[in-house]
């Protein structure tokens, strides 16, 4: 790996949020590709952090402040990539599904989807079936995820994949549902894709779907 | 600017009243003036007398004004050292300060690989001692056993000369006699540079135990003798049972043990003004029906809370008892009985508390205990440590910038703090329950069993100076010679 | 059972100090014999006191006190008992070996001895082999104790085994042992007839080695 490579992935370990941007620019104008920037400095930089994460070295807001500075150094990256015609990892339509409000859990699979290169977009907490269906048809998400925190309000989880089904969207999207009251048995039922017990899991389930992982 | 504001930043723990320890001290000044104990030694008791003790055949009384002047001259807050100078593993004895550290002398210990029980013996040493050096909230060292493979006169020493070299952290050294004592303290004195230097930083600190009731052995005395004229931290630590060989009651055996200790503290201060000199004990019940001395009965860590008020009252620093447990192996009441006991020990305050990895009532020395106790100590230390409040900590400014539904994740106050304020388990599971069982359903005493046998791998304590070992040597050939004969 | 016996083994449950020589003297003005008393009476008590306290019912403070009982009716019923030529349960000597001055496990044995009917010879503590030697010459126990808490000291059973032997005593009496660092595998190296783990099975160990 080159230098200014392993500077970017250095700063993308320990969260420098100002440093990666301004390396990311700096490769750029060096003529480094931004696919390059991405697969060798990037992701390499987030691979080890989610290494630490797991091993338990490295705790959530450190983790965070990763992620933070992947994507700052993402909004960078991201109209080089599509100029290079670099296939991107997606978008993500993520959400707190209607009567709940608790979205901590969603926030931190947003940040940790970011931080593996996905481009989030957040419809905030008490998202009725409806939005998740206007959200679908104006952003053309890869992968839709649904956060749910309590017994009562995991059922509309079902409920809106019941709505996305009924207005022929289903097949267009992946389905990944997580909260505390939900498991893989639950996602089975309701008929998601696939289920994440927590944050990072989420992450890695979307880089699945896109084939990523 | 802040004023007339009183802050408690840690938990303020207290049992007895000043009125009840004023009652408690003068009790035991009352002990030692008017029953006194038998004391074993005679030069203890020409000690005694010269300073101003009546005696008696055997019988040694002690008037209250010297009790106090020996209690005047024993300092409540000096430093024991780590032999290798990191400054992490030394031990700064004072007021509001609690350290752990396993306990001597088990004739059993379960063993690191086929997790069975067996005699303890030499090759036991050096695991224990690589363990507390690794393992971050115990202290200081000592070996969980008696060895049982070398000559039956030289179990102390070998287990010395096995732990000195695997662990920087102080040793708290045991022995049969003072043969024992002065191949120890060599050993010691070499690695500080000699005996000026160990006086200024002390790497160990000297056991001796007294009888209950009310009797000073000579083998105690002989020891505290060489302790007192080396100048060796020194622990004087009786083991009254009670209901067996010290009173029923709490106020009781806390009042017996004190005199049993204070007698050990005369002879000392007379010898060598100002020694650094830890009254002790091991305070608890016998069980009426098992007849054990119980070592996780509740008793226990009750009657240590009230020695060791008493001892700081009396300005002396205590040695005292707890992680340790009853069950004969490593399961459910291990873990209540020596955590209940820990988080008892480190509100109280005592300053030196052992036997931390004793179970099956001291008879089985144990790392898995050890290392799991660690943790409990750990979390116990977290409670203790408190709240802190001030502008900071209060964080209104931060609650106000969060707002409603907002959160703390990305806020710098968070990353901040969240090291400090929050204590993080090494063995303590908080996974979800797919990421559990993923990473194959461990239980506590698997992920213990994992965590030590990972230390004894992967950890490797500071060495002693190459002249040390020479002088190791020299130490054991010289003990083999002694005991050839007998 | 007659209620005068029924009686006698109550205050023996019960270690009623006060009543049990009165309630001996009546069970004898009743014209029951010794042994009779002795068997159906302060055994059968302590019999009951002994499945008690197996079963965490009784504490040691009132075993000790039972035992009391029964040795302040057995100071009765001895005269009578020997004149009639009952062969007692047997006399037990009992020591903590040299070098050791803790007894507390010793003093329960002797106490649990007694509770079970022996006779206890208590020669105390920090006894050297010679003077378990000179013992055994002088009461001819049928079972010689030894306890030792150290480590160190427990070597010291060792030679008084052999001082027995050398004496040509060893075949006269029985030897058991016990305390702390005390094992069975460490009875059976030095040749010892029995090894107990607590004080109550020490006194069972020691009926089993007279029976």
């Amino acid at each position: 790996m080159s230098e200014s490579l392993e500077r970017i992935s250095t700063a993308i370990l320990e969260g420098d949020e100002e440093k990666a941007p301004k390396l990311v620019a700096r490769a750029l104008r060096k003529q480094v590709s931004a696919k390059d920037i991405l697969e060798n400095a990037l992701l390499v930089g987030m691979g080890e952090v989610g290494v630490r994460f797991k091993a338990g070295d490295m705790f959530v807001p450190e983790v965070l402040m990763s992620a933070e500075a992947m994507r700052a150094s993402m909004e960078l990256l991201r109209p080089e990539l599509i100029r290079e015609g670099v296939q991107l990892f997606g978008k993500i339509l993520m959400g707190t599904v209607k009567g709940d409000l608790h979205d901590i859990g969603k926030n931190l699979v947003n940040m940790m989807c970011e931080g593996a290169g996905f481009e989030v977009i957040d419809l905030g907490f008490n998202a009725a079936p409806e939005k998740f269906l206007d959200a679908i048809k104006e952003h053309q998400p890869q992968i839709v995820g649904m956060s749910a925190m309590l017994t009562t309000t995991m059922r509309a989880m079902g409920y809106t994949i019941k709505a996305i089904e009924e207005a022929g969207l289903r097949d267009q999207v992946k389905i990944m549902v997580g909260g505390a009251p939900v498991d893989a048995e639950f996602a089975k039922r309701i008929g998601a894709d696939g289920y994440g017990s927590n944050a990072p899991a989420g992450a890695e389930l979307a880089k699945q779907f896109v084939g990523a992982a | 600017m802040r004023t007339n504001y009183r802050m408690n930043s840690g938990v303020r723990f207290q049992m007895l009243s000043d009125d009840q320890l004023e009652e408690m001290f003068w009790g035991v000044l009352h002990l030692l003036e008017h029953t006194g104990l038998d004391v074993k030694h005679e030069e203890a008791r020409d000690i005694l007398e010269k300073a101003g003790a009546w005696v008696d055949g055997e019988r040694v009384r002690i008037p209250s004004y010297l009790v106090k002047e020996s209690l005047r001259m024993a300092p409540r807050s000096f430093t024991l050292y780590a032999r290798d100078g990191n400054p992490k593993h030394d031990i700064r004895i004072g007021p509001g300060r609690a350290h752990f550290g396993p306990g001597p002398t088990c004739p059993n210990f379960i063993d690191v690989e086929t997790l069975d029980r067996r005699p303890y013996v030499r090759s036991d040493v050096p695991i224990v001692a690589r363990v507390v050096d690794a393992l971050p909230d115990i202290d200081f060292c000592e070996s969980l056993g008696t060895v049982s493979d070398v000559h039956h006169d030289l179990g102390a020493l070998y287990e010395f000369a096995s732990m000195f070299p695997n662990t920087s952290k102080p040793i708290v050294a045991w022995s049969y006699d003072q043969h024992d004592s002065a191949g120890i303290h060599q050993i010691a004195v070499a690695e500080a540079g000699g005996q000026r230097a160990f006086e200024q930083r002390p790497n160990y600190v000297h056991y001796c135990e007294p009888l209950s009731p009310l009797v000073s052995t000579f083998e105690a005395l002989e020891k505290l003798i060489f302790a007192a004229k080396h100048r060796i931290p020194l622990i004087f630590t009786p083991c009254p049972i009670a209901g067996g060989t010290g009173p029923v009651t709490a106020a009781g055996i806390v009042t017996q043990g004190a005199a049993e200790s204070w007698m050990g503290l005369c002879v000392a201060q007379a010898l060598q003004p100002g020694l650094p000199f830890f009254m002790g004990g091991v305070y608890s019940v016998m069980d009426m029906n098992a007849m054990i001395l119980a070592y996780g009965a509740p008793e226990l860590p009750l009657f240590m809370a009230g020695i060791t008020e008493l001892a700081h009252y009396a300005g002396l620093p205590l040695w005292q008892t707890g992680g340790c447990t009853d069950s004969k192996c490593f399961d459910g009441q291990a873990v209540i009985e020596g955590s209940m006991s820990v988080f008892f020990s480190a509100l109280s305050g005592g300053d030196l508390c052992h036997d931390v990895g004793y179970t099956e009532s001291a008879m089985t020395g144990s790392v898995f205990q050890l290392c799991a106790m660690d943790e409990a100590i750990g979390y116990a230390r977290r409670i203790t440590r408190g709240i802190d409040v001030n502008d900071d900590t209060l964080a209104v400014n931060v609650i106000h910038d969060v707002g409603p539904n907002g959160h703390y994740l990305k806020e710098k106050h968070t990353r901040r703090h969240f090291k400090s304020e929050f204590w993080y388990p090494n063995l303590l599971d908080r996974q979800d329950f797919e990421s559990w069982e993923m990473t194959g359903g461990l239980t506590l005493k698997d992920r213990t069993v994992a965590r030590v046998r990972d230390i004894l791998a992967t950890h490797s304590p500071s060495p002693i100076k190459p002249e040390t070992e020479k002088v190791i040597e020299k130490v054991l050939a010289q003990a083999e010679e002694r005991v050839k004969e007998k | 059972m007659s209620d005068i016996l029924e009686q006698v083994s109550t205050a023996i449950i019960e270690g009623d100090l006060d009543e049990i020589v009165d309630l001996t003297e009546d069970a004898l003005d009743e014209e029951l014999g010794a042994e009779e008393i002795l068997n159906k009476g302060l055994m059968a008590g302590m019999d009951h006191v002994g499945v008690e306290f197996k079963a965490g019912n009784m504490f040691v403070p009132e075993v000790l006190r039972s035992a009391r009982a029964m040795q302040m009716s057995m100071e009765i019923l001895n005269p009578l008992l020997a004149e009639s030529g009952v062969q007692m349960l047997g006399k037990v000597l009992l020591g903590t070996v040299k070098g050791d001055l803790h007894d507390i496990g010793k003093n329960l044995v002797a106490m649990m001895c007694e509770g079970a009917g022996f006779v206890v010879k208590d020669l105390g503590k920090d006894i050297a082999p010679e003077g378990f030697l000179e013992a055994v010459k002088e009461h001819d126990p049928d079972v010689l104790g030894m306890s030792a808490l150290l480590t160190t000291t427990m070597r010291s059973m060792e030679s008084t085994i052999k001082a027995l032997e050398e004496a040509g005593v060893r075949d006269k009496v029985k030897v058991m042992i016990g305390g702390a660092p005390v094992t069975q595998a460490f009875a059976d190296q030095i040749g010892a007839d029995g090894y107990a783990s607590n004080a109550a099975s020490a006194a069972d160990l020691a009926k089993q080695l007279v029976s």
